[in-house]
């Protein structure tokens, strides 16, 4: 089996699908037509970038392009998670670059050298699409987390304060809010592996099936690719969470206001 | 986070003393000039109108307010970022409108009975019956919400959770402003009973007030900046 290409030409027809959702908030005069326009160019544009750009990585297949490739994707992860999370990039951009890379090498690792169990999956075509799911819900993760954790303990100053009052140690008053940011950030991940393929084909499971793959094949990968996510996820959280926080609380134990991007 | 040496067995030794105190909030000058002692045992209620940093200072004697300029010691140690994890732990704070979370009422009794620098501590059932009959609370409000309780109920669980620590200061911010006039009595009684309990209140209630040693008005002790 081999796949189908989709030519310019009829991949320029698929863009007439793009009527129904603009006709609809025509319709129903919602002011997102231009932003839907430019989400829509700019999808066209990063997508064709990335395509001309792995074209280049899989016809060369080094290991150095390969991860070079995957340091400029965990930089621009980085930067997203910080400005979604309205903190300052001098403040937590550091910590969380560690924690991105730790969380997306590790299980990528585990997986070439322990699922695969060889030399070859080092390869572009196995490393590239197997990081870049892991970062993406790295990202998600990382954003939920971080944002539940600096925020919590700003409205809940006064309960930490309490905590801290009554004798507990940084880390023990530190816990309930890295405990409740870590409940929220994989909350998602395990509804996700409860409902797959019940509620929808999961991306990788189906482009092996495009690519002309077993559908058991396709479970396997997906299988070790959801557990590779769910252990990166878990670790980037956590590393992310404690490693911004180095720096980001005083001596006294208070959290430094100027994490915040809001804050003067 | 070192081990103090035990300054306080030496009696000269004052529980707090404050010297030419300066305390800063949002870049600018609160007071300055404060100087205060409080022998061991002592009660002293501190007034000042709204706005003069009063809530600044109990927090500053727990480390969590830069000091500007001037100096506090605690039981003979001076307090600095570093050594304010230790000084802590002489110390119990009940705040104005306590947020004591959302676990039920037995877990804020429980909970700083878990925390490594409390261990040493032992969480006494009966004493807390006890204390919460004193204050009018009746014993089934341990297994409640904190959400489900009154601003008044909170106020006396904080208290409560301050006092079972059997720290040497309590520190009080508005302790009785949401409870009436016979509970602030009982309040009041139970504190006096504390002979060894030196306490630093802000109160705006005389019913408190008369319980304790004297009162200090931050005005005629401090320079507020012009």
């Amino acid at each position: 089996m081999t796949i189908i290409d989709i030519s310019f030409l009829n991949l320029a027809l698929a863009y007439l699908m793009f009527v129904v959702p603009l006709a609809i908030m025509m319709w129903l005069r919602l002011p997102m037509i231009s932003d839907t326009l430019i989400a829509m160019v700019r999808m066209t544009l990063q997508l064709l970038f990335v395509g001309f750009y792995l074209q280049v990585v899989f016809k060369l297949n080094s290991v150095l392009l390969t991860g070079l490739w995957l340091l400029i994707m965990i930089v621009i992860a980085d930067l997203s998670i910080v400005r979604s999370c309205g903190l300052r990039l001098r403040a937590v951009a550091g910590g969380v670059f560690i924690s991105l890379l730790i969380g997306t090498l590790t299980p990528l690792m585990f997986f070439v050298f322990f699922v695969f169990q060889d030399s070859a999956a080092l390869g572009a075509q196995y490393v590239i699409p197997i990081s870049g799911m892991i970062l993406g819900n790295c990202l998600r993760a990382d954003i939920v987390g971080m944002q539940t954790f600096y925020e919590s303990l700003r409205r809940q100053e006064k309960t930490y304060i309490h905590t801290l009052a009554q004798g507990a140690g940084l880390m023990e008053a530190l816990l309930p809010f890295v405990r409740k940011a870590f409940h929220a950030a994989l909350a998602p991940t395990v509804a996700a592996m409860a409902t797959i393929g019940l509620v929808a084909l999961p991306g990788m499971m189906t482009g092996v099936i495009l690519a002309g793959g077993d559908p058991m094949t396709a479970i396997k990968y997906q299988i070790a690719i959801m557990i590779a996510i769910f252990s990166g996820t878990a670790l980037t959280v956590l590393l992310a969470i404690f490693l911004t926080t180095r720096g980001n609380i005083g001596i006294d134990g208070l959290l430094k206001q100027k994490i915040f991007a809001d804050q003067k | 986070m070192n081990t103090l040496p035990l300054a306080d067995k030496d009696p000269a030794i004052k529980a707090i003393n404050i010297e030419k105190l300066e305390l800063r909030a949002a870049g600018s000058t609160l007071f300055s000039n404060l100087s205060l002692t409080l022998e061991p045992g002592e009660k002293l209620l501190i007034k000042a109108p709204s706005g003069f940093g009063k809530s600044t200072l109990l927090r500053a004697l727990l480390g969590f307010v830069p000091i500007s300029a001037g100096s506090i010691s605690i039981f003979g140690n001076e307090l600095t970022s570093r050594s304010a994890w230790q000084l802590r732990s002489r110390m119990a704070y009940v705040d104005q409108e306590p947020d004591l979370g959302d676990d039920s009422v037995e877990t804020v009794f429980s909970r700083p009975f878990s925390y490594k620098r409390n261990r040493h501590l032992q969480l006494n059932s009966r004493r807390i019956t006890e204390l919460m009959g004193q204050l009018g609370l009746p014993d089934s409000l341990r297994s409640k919400k904190i959400t489900a309780l009154s601003g008044g109920e909170k106020q006396r669980i904080a208290l409560i959770s301050a006092l079972l620590l059997e720290r040497d200061i309590l520190l009080l911010d508005e302790p009785t402003s949401a409870l009436d006039e016979e509970t602030t009595f009982s309040v009041a009684r139970l504190l006096r009973e504390r002979k060894e309990l030196t306490i630093l209140a802000i109160s705006h209630d005389p019913s408190l007030a008369g319980a304790l040693d004297r009162t200090v008005d931050l005005r005629q002790r401090t320079r507020k900046p012009s």
